[in-house]
Order: C-alpha cells, then structure tokens, then sequence
C-alpha cells in the first residue's frame, strides 16, 4: 500500500503541467528573492538615467530591451516581482485567514452569525471591484500599501464564500457531531477537526488567487493608483511603455509578458493542485 | 442445457498511479438459458466488476488481462465495439443497485423510458414510432405491478416511492426483452418489506418471461430465495460453485461455512438468546413526541408540523440490550437522537437515572454517562486525525490524565493493536474503523451507549466481530445498549428486549422472544414475515402472511 503523500507526489509527477507551473512560480520567487544578483542591472531598479541606451530595442545585453530612461527592462521586471510577490504575500496573507475564519464561523455557527457573515460578503460581492479599489486608493494616498488594503478589504468575501460551503459540507459528517459528544470545544473542533478538512482547497484557492492579486495590483498601478515610480513596478511600466507604442513596442509589452508569466505559472500550479488534491473550487 | 453466458479463466486488473491490481483472477463460471444463477461476495470481491466486464462498461482505468467471454455464442472480449453495443441494453440487460441515482432527476421517467427504447430501437437500426414506444412502456409498466402507468409516465424520479423506482428499473431493463437480466443488488437499498415485495416481483418475472438471470448480491438469504445456482466469490477468486442446496447444506470452502455461520439465525436452535441483567430502570420516556416545524413562508400560512414520533412510552433498564427496529422513516433514529440529547422532546419527557434529559446540555458529567456510535464510521471518524489525537478528545472530557496509557487500554478492549493509535482512517479496514468509534466513545466511561445501525455499513463477516465485541463489551463493562437497526435477525441475536417502532409511533414492544415467537402487531407480523431467511426451518416458523394481508397492512392509515 502506497500512502496518500506518495500517491499525491505521484499524481503531480504526471502532471506535466502542473510541474512546469510549479516550476515557472519557483523561478519568479527565486527571482525576486535573489534579485540583486539575479538582474543584469541591479542598479536600474533605482532613479537612474541612462540617455546613450534610451528605447534600445531587445539586444544580447540589454535581453527586453530598455525604456525611455535608458534602464534595462529585465532588471526592472525582475524588481517588479519583488512588489508583486510583496503584494500578494500581504493581500492573501490576511485575506485567506480572515475570509477563512468567517466563513468557517458561519458554516458551523449557522443561525444569526451565518447571516450577519454571509450577508455581509454578498454585498461585498455586490460591489464592483476595480471601482471600490479605486475609491479606496483615491481617498488615500496611492502607494504599495494602500492598494494592498484595498485589495485586502475584497479580496477576503471569495475565500469567505468558499470555505463556508465546504465547511456546510464537512459540518454534516458525523465526526463533527461526535466530538461535540466527547466534550470537544467550539475552538477544538473549528481548528482542529474542520480546518484540517478545508486546507486542500484552501491551498488550491490561495494558488489560484496569487495571480490574480498580481494582476489586479498591476491593473491598480497601470491606472496610476498603486505603487509610485521609481520602484519598479509591471503594471506603472506598462502605463509607461504604452506611450512609446507601436514603435517603441517592448516597453509595454516585455513588462506585460513579465505579469503574463508569474500569473500562468500560478494558475498552472493551482490547476495542478486542484487535480491531484481532488477538490472543487467554485 | 446449452450455456447462454460462459466465462472462461476471466482476469481483470485496475491501474491507478502507475500501478496494476488485479481485481478478479482466472474467473470461470456458467450461466445455462433459463437458469437463475447468483454471484455471492462481499465488498472486494469482484463481483461488480465481473458484471460490469460482461456489460462491457469498465471504467477507462480497468483492463481485461486475459480470457474469455461468450454470450450466446459469440466472443464478447474481441466483438467490435458497434457489435457489442448493440448488446447492451438489448440481449444484455441489468438493473442498477441504487433506484435513485438511476434516474435523471430533472427528466419524467416517461421521457427517460422512451429514451432508453429510442436509443436501443436506433443501435438496433429499428427505429420506432412515439406511439408504439408509449404502448410498449405502458405493457412494461403494468408487468412489473404499477397500478397507474400513465401517472408514473408523468412523474418526476423523485415523486415514486424507492419501491416504485425500483419497478420502473426493472421494467427499464426489461423493455427489449432481454436474454440476459442481470440484477445488481435488487431491493438492497430498499426496506426489508419493499425489498422482498421486489425479490418475488423479479422471481415471476424471471419465470414467466423464461428470463436468464444473473443476480449479484452480498445477502446469502436472498440467494436462497432467488437463485438456483450460486457462485461464491472472495478477493477476485471463485472460492466455490454449486447448486444452492449443495452450497447451503454443504459448503466445501471455509470462506463460504464463515460466510454461512456470520449470518445470524431468526429461529431456531442457533439464535443466542440475550438474557435481561437486571431490572433497575436507567431511561424512560414517557409520552415522548417529536415534531419538526415546517419552514416557515413569508407569503404562505405555515403548514402543520412533521410528526416525527409521538406518544412513544418506554423503559430500559440497566444492563439491557435494547433494540429499537424499524423500517426508514419509523422514527427510530429520531428516538434515538432524544434518548442522546441531541433533539429535545415537543412533548413528554426523557429521563435518565432519573433526571431530565435536558440537564445534560449544561452538566458535562451527565454527558458522558451517554455516548454515540454511528452508522457509517467512514463519515464518523475525522480523516485527518490519528487515532491516537481522535481518543485524545474524550479522554480529555473525562479528566483522564494519563492519555497514553488510557488509550493503549482502549485499544486493546477493542481488540487492536496498540501501534494503530498513530493511524490514519484511511490505513484502517472498515471494521477496524468502527472499532476506533467505540473506543471513542467508551473513553469517557459511559453508562450507555447508544449504537445506530454500528454494523450495517459493514460486510456480514466483519459484523459479526463486531457484534460479538459489543456483546462482550457490555458484558465486561456492564453497559446499557440502545441498539438502533432494521436487521431483525441481528436484532433478534443481540438484544434482550425489543420495540418495534412504524410510522413515528410504537407497534410493539416486549422482551425479543416474545416478540419474535408471538408477534401481535399486524405490522411486526409483516415485517418479520419479509425478512430473507437461510432455512426452511426459519421460513417455516417466520409468521404467515399473504401478499394481500401485507399490502392491506402497509397501506392502512393511522387513526
């Protein structure tokens, strides 16, 4: 007999997609991580200019290309991540315990606190995203953290909606009954008897959301509304290059392969994680 | 005879992740025209895949590794695929096990019936008019005893009773007069009454319409009444084969005597008796009902209560085994649930030792004078936890300090190894898994245990260890059973007094013997009557009771 770990281990291994995400979200953390030795040009990611390589198309030194400050692209994408990687570790880092816990709460509570919960997420989900995070940056200064707390503040009714329903479901097992019978606590059995049940979907929705938090926060920047130049950012350099379209193609486009790249490798991942943790997302 | 099915030396394996396991190995058997012939194997047997090998319906990941099978004549294995579709559902017909997953419920059982016919009519390259189709519905309709074939025809799935459903399956199996029947757990999912009224249904059948039917069962009781010639079945080998009579009267394997002996016995000189081990009363109720409010409609007048049990009176002493039997929806379990706490009364009371059920709530130490365990221990035990954190629960409720030594003691009360307290669920056998659930629940030193249907979710072989443990149990441990079931032959065997619970309300109650040897309710005498028996001794001291009788029984109306 196999156990169930080796048998996951193996479902991934024939995966082949799944493997070549897993691979491609390896290479941007890495990236971001090891970036000051990764990019041909560290200092780019700075106030820098660079006037005798300004708009060079994509060459063997310069590989995507510079922009209209002479600054190396890839450098910058590589940099771009680090903000990216920052704003989805800081959205689902407490959108998904925050959305879990109430959606857990109201699965199992049921009654008044389910409706309160739920009720609340819906008109959450009433609202037209993109517009509530303007609002909310608009209001507040445009910077990193403050489109990290708009996206935070919708991000957490999906993660909410989900883990309520799985929670409904595991709530009618009969082990849930019986460790109410053997004197466990409301506490002891939300987090010890009905959080394990939730982690595989919980994994697979945290996955498949990581893009789209990268993508949403390049939306955000690319309407000038997240982070500020200089910081090297994918969705305020493809608002840059844009201007320098057609001619100047890869300044917009390079960037934009860059947001294209993390999210696929997520999205992959998660896929891939779906099917071998067998579980049903939305 | 000429043989209309043979199989010869049949092997088929499932891959899954890489690896190959041979389900069913080197299966020979023989199924002559006209003869009724039974596939007998509990789960893991390859029963079902040896069905679904001969129907050509494997599942993409199951392989057929060696072999052969002819149906009248022909090779089914090297058939081109159009060839053997033509079979399916034509020659070779079968009746699924579960009646309701059957059906399409968004579609009338008229639509899907004429889809059925339409799209056999079509492999055949015999297309048929609407109305010939209707007419040929409606005969079937009637064969197999629906009194109104054109209001079924209307019906959605879920406005026939499971009893009907399965009559329109059978009739579905039937519509191209098939050569072949085969019949996959008939009735299981149904109550004993229904059951048997759907056994004796196929039975006429089967004989009128000079039928071949190939039954697939797990209940030896059914065979006897059903079958002819049986094949017995274990671990994908063919442990045994035979005429019935030669089968039951002399078993050759050793797994066919186990299988036998695992059966528990209605009459006769193999039922235990239990015996009463005193008579201070622990729990009573008295005039306890329960009604379940129906939803309430901000637009419509509220529509009256469900009543789900009323005006149930009884007393459990000490040491009793108590059985309270009863057919799906009787209110067995809803009893049940109020004898735990678990559903306050609407009215009447429930008391143990004395004390109002509903002090149990805030009192812990009254709780664990009374503990569950479930039907279906795959759903009962956490999948995540060891057993070891699962037993950490309770034992923390009882103020045990000790956990180690606590649980290396429960274990062993069910008869486990020690090492299996770092286990997971799913390394866990079926029986090995109930067995976790009644340490768990014997953690916190109960008083009572309350069982719902602990072994019905198990194989015969298996639930006889587990009767056998429990009975042991009780013995040692002096507790008090509540044994909630719809087995009345277990039921007859494990407990000492039993109430006979129909229609939310008490038939019948009294010590097991009585009971079973005098039955006065016309509904226990109906009950006990379908319950399927091994031997003609049993059939012949069961209580007698035509088909008219039962159905005037069923049918009667309260008050």
């Amino acid at each position: 007999m196999i156990s169930n770990r080796q048998r996951a281990w193996r479902r991934l291994r024939r995966n082949p997609i799944a493997v070549v995400g897993g691979l491609m979200v390896l290479s941007v953390i890495l990236a971001a991580i090891f970036a000051p030795w990764v990019a041909p040009f560290p200092t780019h990611a700075g106030a820098v200019v660079d006037f005798r390589h300004r708009h060079s198309p994509p060459d063997a030194l310069h590989w995507m290309g510079t922009d209209n400050a002479g600054r190396d692209i890839l450098s910058r994408v590589i940099f771009g991540y680090r903000v990216s990687l920052t704003l989805v570790a800081g959205v689902l880092g407490v959108a998904m315990p925050f959305g879990v816990l109430l959606g857990m709460a109201a699965g199992y509570f049921r009654g008044r606190t389910e409706f309160v919960i739920m009720r609340l997420t819906d008109i959450m989900l009433a609202m037209p995203p993109l517009v509530m995070a303007l609002a909310i940056t608009a209001i507040l200064t445009p910077d990193l953290i403050n489109a990290m707390i708009a996206i935070t503040a919708l991000w957490w009714t999906w993660h909410c909606r989900l883990i309520y329903r799985v929670t409904s479901s595991i709530v009618a097992e009969d082990f849930v009954e019986a460790a109410r019978l053997s004197g466990a606590s409301h506490a002891h059995i939300l987090l010890r008897e009905i959080l394990p049940n939730c982690m595989a979907a919980i994994s697979v929705k945290t996955t498949l959301d990581a893009g789209f938090v990268i993508l949403f926060g390049a939306t955000l920047s690319f309407l000038g509304l997240g982070v500020q130049p200089p910081t090297p950012d994918l969705g305020t350099m493809v608002a840059t290059g844009a201007q320098f379209l057609p001619d100047q193609w890869w300044e917009a486009v390079m960037p934009g392969l860059g947001v294209l790249y993390a999210i696929l490798g997520f999205n992959l991942l998660g896929d891939g994680l779906r099917d071998m943790l067998d579980v049903e997302i939305g | 005879m000429t043989a209309l099915l043979e199989i010869d030396g049949l092997s088929v394996g499932f891959t899954r992740d890489g690896d190959t396991t041979q389900v069913v190995r080197d299966l020979s058997m023989r199924v002559a025209q006209g003869a009724r012939v039974a596939v007998i194997g509990e789960s893991g047997s390859g029963k079902t895949v040896t069905m679904k090998t001969i129907l050509g319906t494997l599942p993409p990941n199951g392989r057929v590794l060696g072999g052969a099978i002819r149906f009248a004549g022909q090779d089914l294995l090297t058939l081109s695929a159009r060839d053997r579709n033509r079979l399916k559902g034509t020659d070779i017909s079968i009746i699924h096990q579960d009646p309701l997953a059957a059906f399409n419920p968004v579609f009338r059982i008229g639509t899907q019936l004429d889809d059925v016919l339409r799209f056999a009519d079509a492999r055949l390259d015999a297309p048929t008019s609407a109305a010939d189709r209707h007419e040929r519905i409606t005969k079937i309709l009637r064969q197999v005893q629906l009194q109104d074939p054109a209001r079924v025809l209307r019906s959605y799935p879920f406005e026939l009773s499971g009893g009907m459903r399965q009559r329109v399956l059978i009739g579905m199996a039937l519509l191209h007069r098939p050569k072949l029947l085969i019949a996959d757990e008939p009735g299981t999912a149904l109550d004993v009454t229904t059951q048997d009224e759907i056994l004796r249904l196929l039975d006429d059948l089967v004989a009128a319409e000079n039928l071949t039917l190939l039954l697939v069962t797990h209940n030896l009781a059914v065979v006897r009444q059903n079958a002819d010639y049986v094949y017995v079945m274990q671990h994908g080998r063919l442990m045994e084969h035979g005429t019935v009579r030669q089968v039951f009267d002399a078993p050759q394997s050793d797994y066919t005597r186990q299988l036998i002996a695992a059966i528990p016995p209605l009459y006769g000189a193999g039922v235990t008796a239990q015996v009463a081990r005193g008579d201070t009363p622990l729990i009573k109720l008295a005039d306890a009902a329960k009604h379940f409010a129906a939803p309430r409609s901000w637009f419509a007048k509220a529509p009256p209560p469900v009543m789900a049990v009323r005006d149930v009176s009884l007393v459990i002493n000490r040491g009793d085994c108590f059985g309270i039997a009863g057919e799906s929806g009787s209110g067995k379990t809803t009893v049940a649930r109020m004898i735990m706490g678990l559903l306050p009364a609407t009215a009447g009371s429930v008391e143990i030792g004395g004390r109002d059920i509903s002090a149990l709530r805030r009192d812990p130490a009254f709780r664990r004078r009374i503990q569950m365990v479930y039907q279906n221990p795959a759903s009962s035990l956490n999948p995540k936890r060891t057993v070891a954190q699962m037993l950490a629960v309770p034992l923390a409720f009882a103020g045990d300090a000790d956990h180690a030594k606590r649980i290396a003691e429960l274990l062993a009360q069910v008869e486990l190894p020690s090492d299996y307290a770092s286990r997971y669920p799913h390394e866990l056998s079926g029986g090995q898994k109930q067995r976790v659930a009644i340490a768990r629940a014997l953690a916190v030193r109960p008083e009572i245990l309350v069982l719902d249907e602990p072994t019905s979710a198990l194989d015969v072989s298996v639930q006889k260890t587990i009767v056998d443990l429990l009975l042991g149990l009780r013995e040692r441990l002096d507790l008090t059973y509540v044994f909630i079931s719809h087995d009345l032959s277990l039921m007859r065997n494990f407990c000492n007094r039993i109430a006979v619970m129909w229609r939310g309300m008490l038939a019948e109650q009294g010590p097991t013997d009585a009971v079973f040897d005098r039955p006065t309710h016309p509904y226990t005498r109906a009950l006990i009557a379908a319950v399927p028996v091994l031997t003609a001794e049993e059939a012949a001291r069961k209580p007698q009771i035509t088909l008219a009788e039962r159905r005037a029984v069923l049918a009667s109306t309260i008050e």
